[in-house]
């Protein structure tokens, strides 16, 4: 136990570095855009009547100071963490000065949401298909799986998106193709709101489960097949254990592991596959509000988005990480 | 038994009665949904991106994030004047908040306005000229405010007589002042004094719900930004609009939909009344597809042309766009045809004079000036040419008329109109003179610029759209002429690129019109060298192309002084700028913005039309767009 | 290694589709060299015909004959994601091998900066690289940024399996035979590694080429260098799909696919030979 605690210590700490390093970074990139916030909004005020260059310049200086810019980089990174540390990540620069944390909370329950699902989707159906088609060999309707998903998941999220748009909106439409939820309902608890939801998460969710799911399957297959044929499998078959025993707490659980450590690899990837699938449904989610932010040089918004989505992912492969021993007696502390 | 039956039925009356009465009491906020019957209700595509600040209406403070044309300014807010970029629908001057135009002393330096009677505010406070005081004073004096600077500049003071007459005193005399209360796209919007009055700092207030002068109030709208739902106020005779009839639609939906296809797809899907822009092989489909769509055209090239002038810029401040005779090289190397072709896929309105091809402004500029343009001289050094064809309007016609037949205009007048009158000729001799005479040379197919170096240039255009496309032609026309371009596609080209001339050519607008009246002072007179920036530095809106010239000051100081609606004098004045610029060249006019806007009439019908009702805009982002909704009908759907 | 592939090729089928496909792409991006016009050039060929005898492919609303215009896409798409996977691999190869022969505070430095570059969505830091670079953002540039973000889960495995040969007999004769420990990592160490390092370079090009298609399609590159991805862009922006002009998506996209299932199977079946357990970790990313 007493190791297990330090082992669970030491991987905070490294939780907490990583995002600190993480977060260091993506404040430092997402102030070498040069776009610069201050001219965007002066570029919109002054786009729509006439600026003598005295009006502009002063117009700069209260926007520079307005916003904090007006010391040098090193300084706005010390007052950017002493921030941090209060939860206050700042006013948005195009939305002054609603609090960058607001927008974001606005859009974070859409890609928890759309994201939580659809992992879960992919990685217990894909895995579980995955496992039997392994143990199954010859079985034709996992193997004709199998094979549509060789061909499905390799191909670019925005592909596969685009796709959905024009089959289920167009050809076929019977599919809403943008928005969280119908304009007519209103967003509160009830039953119409949840249904709303999912009616219009359906075609996002579907196309990343469509390139989604076959990663795991294709990798479940993989390690089942080879576990197949360890001894004491076929010990367990020849002592007369029932099969679907065998496949469910011999074989597959055994499997579960790497594949549970490949989850928390692969979460960073799976959010910009979110953040593309976001842009083509206009679904509202971190992904939108990031490219958008991106896009119109608000800094604070693209930091903000960034720093929630690095103690997101790299909490995740915390906790996958720590559950890793209670799995799998083998791993022990090094 | 009958007793019985009554009893029963009384009984169930009553029931009924009570529990409608008590779901009549419930907060209605507390319904799960909310009935929007689609034949009251019309949907309108909002072309920008989703509100960057969803909650917030205080579109006054500079960088809120407040959206414009999500319909607070087309529905709720209002100011003194409008103007119609066509005809109108009485003449294009439209008095709202005023009740008449403006009156200036003789030298221009006050201006006195009467207000309208009897408007109210959508809370019922009424509207009178301590508004229109509180909303120039609080802005001129805070800066921070999207008019401060203008107000400011302007305005040495305004006082109020009485509840509808304010008078402006003026800082210098300007004969066009008014325009800052005049819409075209936008203009300065009155607040409502008692609501900013109320608040310890109006510049972080969020004006949320939105109190306004115009027919409609917010309803809803999306949390994250999408969608403004606007529902037409009960006293909605109490407002300016109201003297052009009673806007139809009682709901009226603003969805952004930044994907253009979608757009489509949701219009013949029937989910989208109004569309802002399609591509040009949208527009064609979608006039093929739905029977029930049309655009501003009934037929080929469909696309409403904006008083807005599509145009290369050159960064006048920055060798060798320098010299003009550069400038007009680069001009020369291009062949019009290819441009309107690759662009609009012949859809363009070409104008080779710095004047959008649209709404009255042919009949003033284009037409009378087609003979002095046609023998236009041009001495590139080794001869002398004549480098309009006033022929490229036919040319593009007979191109497109095999795919499109009888859609295509055949009279030479409407191809004039919706192909334009000429352009400058290819003429790839006169443009190596040209350059030879400012000192380059030609290597090997290659030009080189003075100093030894080879000339290249790096054209900035748009992410999309017909724009883009035609930077990316005109970069390939000028790498097979020697001069090796590269096109890139700019996200911040307004806002950044072009104010800060961080550019070497860049295909944009700097010349935007009235479009129903020849004044030019909408956009020349930003041009004055008193708001040119250094070079580096940032540089106002309109002077994009950072040129100056005394003879240009004069042209804008004499209208300065001149009236508005003195028609021939602000013509004349016209004319001397066009002149000017083809001299000069400091910009290539290209052609007018054509937009594929698009309606469906489905549920409602009225919508206005090139042949018939050209009048407001139906490029909805604008605010005067707001007069169709007086004009609509319900188809019966 | 040649006679790895000999065995591969007799015995793996899925192997065999694998090297056909890829094969297949290459001569045809190949074929770019042969084009008979400049395939970026636009209005050359009559726009909007669907494929014929004349012209394979069709034209788009450009102008250009899809058949040419697309072997330079994919000349240059594979181009791409080669120096991607090729300079991603130098990196994770030093870092992963190092890290797994040294150990100790390399290791844990070096691993340390792989978890930061795992948590880090790259999506928004190549569209800033975009806002930076702008028209300086060419192909090569790219590659250099994305071979910087490609490498950490490759360097990982690199580091797992070189932690694994540390301890091998053979490891231990070289350093009392007094070898260096670069001459035992590049000479002892390498070939072993050498087949995952092939498998997940198949893995990084998909990755890569599939990024840049999502970027090029969302115009964040250089819309003038003819790509997969900025062949979809013009398509889009040309409304090709609404309007029926449906070879200019689909065939690309149908060669893309076949493309990626055969780096995808060449990958998979390297990764069975070598280690029958080893996960799929980076396919379809």
């Amino acid at each position: 136990m007493k190791a297990y605690f330090l082992f669970a210590l030491k991987r905070l700490l490294q939780l907490f570095a990583v995002c600190f390093a993480g977060i260091s970074a993506a404040f430092f990139i997402s102030h070498l855009s040069p776009i610069s916030p201050v001219d965007s909004i002066i570029g919109r005020v002054s786009g729509r009547s006439t600026y003598s260059p005295e009006a502009i310049r002063a117009l700069r200086a209260t926007m520079t100071e307005l916003f904090g810019l007006d010391v040098p980089l090193w300084q706005q990174y010390l007052n950017f963490w002493g921030r941090f540390v209060t939860g206050d990540l700042g006013p948005s620069l195009l939305a002054f000065p609603t609090p960058a944390l607001r927008l974001v909370m606005i859009a974070l329950p859409w890609t928890f949401g759309l994201l939580t699902a659809t992992i879960i989707i992919n990685w217990l159906i894909g895995n579980i298909l995955g496992g039997l088609a392994g143990y199954y060999q010859n079985n034709r309707f996992l193997k004709a799986f199998g094979i549509v998903a060789i061909g499905l998941q390799p191909i670019p999220h925005y592909i596969v998106a685009f796709l959905m748009v024009i089959l289920f909106g167009f050809l076929w439409p019977i599919l809403p193709i943008s928005g969280g939820f119908a304009m007519n309902v209103r967003v509160a608890w009830t039953p119409e709101f949840v249904l709303s939801v999912l009616h219009y998460a359906l075609l996002p969710a579907l196309s990343l489960v469509l390139v989604g799911i076959g990663t795991w399957f294709l990798g479940m297959r993989a390690l089942v097949s080879n576990i197949v044929t360890e001894d004491y499998v076929t010990y367990a078959e020849l002592a007369g254990v029932k099969r679907p025993t065998i496949l469910f707490a011999y074989v597959i659980r055994n499997a579960m592991i790497p594949q549970l450590t490949s989850l928390a690899m692969t979460l960073g990837l799976i959010f910009s596959g979110t953040i593309i699938i976001e842009q083509v449904f206009s679904y509202p989610g971190l992904g939108t509000l990031l490219v958008r932010a991106v896009n119109e040089g608000d800094t604070t918004v693209v930091l903000a988005v960034s720093s929630i989505a690095i103690i997101a992912v790299a909490t995740a492969i915390f906790i996958i990480d720590l559950l890793h021993p209670i799995f799998d007696p083998r791993v022990r502390v090094e | 038994m009958r007793t019985l039956t009554t009893l029963a039925v009384a009984a169930a009356v009553a029931i009924a009665g009570f529990a409608s009465g008590a779901m009549a009491q419930d907060d209605a906020a507390l319904a799960p949904t909310m009935d929007l019957p689609r034949n009251e209700t019309l949907i309108i595509n909002n072309p920008e991106a989703p509100a960057s600040n969803p909650d917030s209406f205080n579109l006054w403070v500079a960088g809120s994030g407040a959206a414009n044309s999500n319909g607070l300014h087309q529905l709720a807010l209002d100011t003194l004047w409008f103007i119609d970029p066509d005809a109108g629908l009485d003449g294009s001057l439209y008095n709202q908040l005023a009740s008449e135009p403006w009156q200036y002393n003789a030298d221009f330096t006050e201006m006195t306005v009467k207000l309208r009677e009897g408007i109210t505010w959508s809370d019922g406070v009424p509207f009178t000229s301590a508004d229109v005081k509180y909303t120039v004073d609080l802005q001129a004096s805070t800066p921070g405010f999207n008019w401060s600077a203008p107000f400011a500049d302007a305005i040495e003071s305004v006082d109020t007589p009485d509840d509808y007459t304010v008078h402006f005193k003026l800082k210098k005399p300007n004969a066009r002042f008014h325009a800052l209360f005049m819409v075209r796209w936008n203009a300065a919007w009155i607040m409502p004094k008692h609501i900013f009055e109320a608040q310890a700092d109006p510049k972080s207030f969020n004006f949320n719900p939105p109190v306004g002068l115009g027919p409609y109030t917010l309803h809803s709208y999306d949390p994250n930004g999408y969608w403004y739902i606007w529902e037409k106020r009960p006293d909605w005779d109490k407002t300016a609009l109201a003297i052009w009839g009673e806007p139809a639609p009682k709901y009226i939906i603003y969805q952004s939909i930044p994907d253009v296809d979608k757009r489509l797809i949701e219009m013949v899907n029937g989910n989208l009344d109004m569309i802002h822009d399609l591509s040009p092989e949208g527009m064609f489909n979608l006039a093929k597809q739905d029977e029930n769509a049309r655009g501003w055209f009934p037929g080929f090239p469909y696309a409403h042309p904006d008083p807005t002038l599509v145009m290369a810029i050159f960064n006048n401040q920055k060798a060798p766009f320098d010299d003009k005779r550069v400038r007009w090289a680069l001009t020369l190397m291009l062949d019009p045809v290819e441009m309107s072709m690759a662009s609009y896929r012949g859809a363009a309105t070409l104008s080779a004079i710095a004047m959008p091809p649209t709404g009255t402004h042919t009949d003033d500029y284009h037409g009378p000036l087609q003979q002095w343009i046609t023998d236009y001289e041009l001495d590139t050094g080794k001869s002398k040419i004549k480098p309009y064809d006033p022929t490229v309007g036919t040319q593009i016609a007979n191109m497109v008329r095999p795919q499109f037949g009888d859609a295509v205009p055949t009279d030479a007048t409407m191809i004039n109109k919706s192909f334009g009158y000429g352009w400058w000729k290819k003429d790839v001799k006169a443009a190596g003179e040209l350059l030879e005479a400012a000192g380059f040379t030609n290597q090997g197919g290659k030009w080189f610029k003075p100093d030894g170096e080879q000339f290249k240039i790096t054209i900035n255009t748009f992410t999309d759209g017909v724009v883009n496309r035609l930077g990316t032609d005109i970069a390939q026309q000028w790498t097979l002429a020697g001069v090796e371009t590269t096109p890139v596609a700019d996200p911040v080209i307004y806002g950044t690129t072009l104010d800060l001339g961080q550019f070497d050519v860049a295909t944009a607008w700097s010349i935007e019109t009235w479009g129903g009246n020849p004044d030019l002072s909408f956009f020349l007179d930003s041009w004055h060298s008193d708001y040119l920036s250094p070079a580096g530095e940032r540089q106002t809106a309109r002077n994009w192309q950072r040129y100056s010239d005394p003879r240009l000051d004069k042209i804008i100081e004499t209208m300065r002084v001149t009236e508005f609606t003195d028609h021939e004098a602000n013509v004349a004045l016209g004319n001397e700028f066009i002149k000017l610029m083809v001299d000069e060249m400091p910009f290539m006019p290209i052609m007018s913005f054509n937009v594929f806007s698009a309606y469906d009439t489905r549920y409602w019908t009225g919508f206005p039309t090139a042949e018939e009702k050209p009048y407001a805009n139906i490029v909805n982002n604008w605010s005067n767009s707001k007069y169709i909704f007086t004009q609509l009908k319900p188809a019966g759907n | 290694m040649f006679s790895v592939f000999r065995d591969l090729l007799r015995y793996n089928v899925e192997f065999l589709i694998g090297v056909v496909l890829v094969g297949f792409i290459t001569i045809f991006a190949c074929l770019s060299f042969f084009a008979p016009m400049e395939p970026a050039m636009v209005y050359v060929v009559p726009p909007d015909q669907p494929p014929s005898w004349q012209f394979w492919f069709g034209t788009n609303s450009r102008g250009q004959d899809m058949f040419w215009q697309l072997t330079d896409a994919f000349w240059n798409s594979l181009t791409f994601g080669l120096t991607v996977a090729v300079i991603s691999r130098i990196i994770s190869i030093v870092i992963g091998m190092m890290a797994g022969y040294l150990g100790g505070i390399f290791d844990r430095v070096f691993m340390f900066f792989a978890d930061i570059f795992v948590a880090i969505p790259i999506f928004p830091i190549l569209i800033l690289f975009y806002f930076v670079l702008r028209s300086d953002l060419n192909s090569f540039n790219l590659a250099l940024v994305m071979a910087c973000f490609g490498w950490p889960y490759d360097a990982r495995l690199i580091r797992t399996v070189a932690l694994g040969l540390r301890h091998r007999e053979f490891t231990r004769q070289a350093v009392f035979a007094g070898m260096s420990p670069v001459k035992i990592m590049f000479e002892e160490h390498l070939p072993y590694v050498m087949p995952i390092i092939f498998s997940t370079a198949m893995a990084n090009m998909i990755w890569s080429i599939g990024l840049e298609v999502t970027l090029a399609v969302l115009g964040f590159t250089n819309i003038t260098i003819p790509t997969v991805g900025t062949t979809l862009f013009w398509a889009n922006n040309h409304s090709a799909l609404i309007v029926g002009i449906w070879w200019w998506i689909l065939i690309p996209v149908v060669l893309l696919v076949m493309m990626f299932i055969g780096l995808f199977l060449l990958a998979v079946s390297m990764n069975e030979y070598i280690d029958p357990r080893s996960r799929l970790r980076r396919m379809g990313a």
